[in-house]
């Protein structure tokens, strides 16, 4: 690859070098996680600017090169290919931002400094006038008309959360022994499940969520 | 997910070209391919083997599962099993739709394959039908997959995943927990 990126790792500390090639595959895999998990995951702000980066590096050259030239026609066919991925990416964030913003907000002001926040910058700010904007507008459209006692807005009470007990298809991608898919109730015993690098399973996303954020397993 | 993108995910295999054409390497984001001499076989990704199909600049060589004889074996071996064999390739379904659909005329016995791969998918979804059947009486909580490809799992992703979730909040209802997140 003539083009090398330096990248911060998951764990924020050390810094290692990916080819566009790899930002690319993680930024596909984070798309599909991002896509078929119930909550909103860590924003991968840093594949994102790279991949913008790329695109607009690639139509520069493109831009540049002589008319008809075989090879634009590619480069332009890749980069509506990573496009797509990037809008969906980011898409399918927005759409749970809208849903459980009120829930996001509460979520990052417990949120401790040394926690990463799950929110970009920008998302947050988008937010924040999301939840801003519909408060107003409950409060315009019904509340205001209802008797004073009964007028106050709780936010904790009305937001909608996710629901981390719905079910989601996974792919394990490194070994992990012992995950505790059913705690024990009364009447069945708890139910713990050996993942094989390879494996497809079918279960609740809760006992997976922290899997999903360390890479070890991918939700397909 | 749109059976679209399973697609779109697909076309991301790779699979040998004959150009008609020389050219450099080319230097793509995803990866450098070429360089392209003409005559000489090269693997490419899916997407841009059709894109150069369709502008008559290359032939397309079948995958080697895509044969008559490896495929009527496959289709014995999922009849006799009674669980979900191996396929040769994770996108086997959308690989041949796509290849009959733009390059009908580089897959010898291309009506035969058509056939084939259709009585594969169709004898493995009766399988599927039938063991989620069997799961969601089993009042089993989790299940293992394996085999399985996404476009198979994505025709019964809705109407299973919801089904579970009904199943799952019946269930802890019955244990008494309170179901606090609902939606």
């Amino acid at each position: 690859m003539s083009t090398l990126e330096d990248l911060k790792d998951e764990s924020g500390e050390e810094v290692e070098t990916m080819t566009a090639a790899e930002v690319l595959r993680k930024l596909e895999e984070a798309w599909l996680n991002e896509k078929f998990a119930e909550d909103l995951l860590e924003a991968k702000t840093d594949l994102v600017e790279c991949m913008m980066e790329q695109i607009s590096e690639m139509e520069d050259n493109i831009s540049r090169a002589k008319k008809g030239d075989f090879k634009v026609s590619i480069h332009r066919l890749e980069i509506d290919r990573i496009r797509y991925v990037l809008s969906s990416y980011l898409r399918s964030r927005l759409l749970k931002i809208e849903k459980f913003a009120t829930h996001l907000l509460e979520e990052e002001k417990v949120r401790k400094d040394d926690e990463p926040s799950k929110l970009s910058p920008e998302e947050f700010t988008f937010a924040k006038d999301y939840d801003k904007s519909l408060e107003s507008h409950l409060r315009n459209l019904a509340l205001r008309h209802m008797p004073a006692h009964i007028q106050s807005l709780d936010p904790k009470q009305i937001a909608v959360r996710p629901n981390l007990d719905k079910y989601v298809f996974l792919r394990v991608n490194e070994d992990t022994e012992g995950v505790l898919v059913e705690e024990e109730t009364l009447d069945t015993g708890e139910e713990i499940v050996d993942m094989k690098r390879g494996d497809q399973h079918i279960m609740r996303y809760r006992p997976v969520a922290p899997l999903v954020a360390s890479g070890a397993v991918s939700l397909i | 997910m749109d059976p679209a993108e399973v697609e779109f995910l697909a076309e991301k295999e790779l699979i040998t070209v004959v150009p008609k054409f020389s050219f450099d390497r080319i230097y793509l984001i995803g990866g450098d391919i070429g360089p392209f001499s003409a005559g000489l076989p090269i693997d490419v990704p899916l997407w841009l083997a059709v894109n150069l199909k369709q502008r008559q600049k290359c032939r397309i060589r079948p995958p080697e599962w895509m044969d008559r004889e490896k495929l009527q074996g496959k289709k014995q071996e999922e009849m006799d099993s009674k669980f979900f064999i191996e396929m040769p390739n994770q996108h086997y379904m959308e690989i041949t739709q796509l290849l009959l659909k733009y390059a009908p005329d580089d897959i010898p016995h291309a009506d035969e394959m058509r056939t084939l791969i259709k009585d594969l998918w169709d004898l493995r979804m009766a399988k599927l039908r039938s063991s989620i059947d069997t799961f969601v009486r089993s009042d089993a909580t989790h299940a293992k997959l394996n085999h399985l490809t996404l476009m198979e799992l994505n025709t019964v992703r809705l109407f299973l995943t919801n089904s579970l979730d009904q199943l799952y909040v019946l269930r802890s209802n019955l244990s008494g927990k309170v179901q606090a997140t609902q939606e």
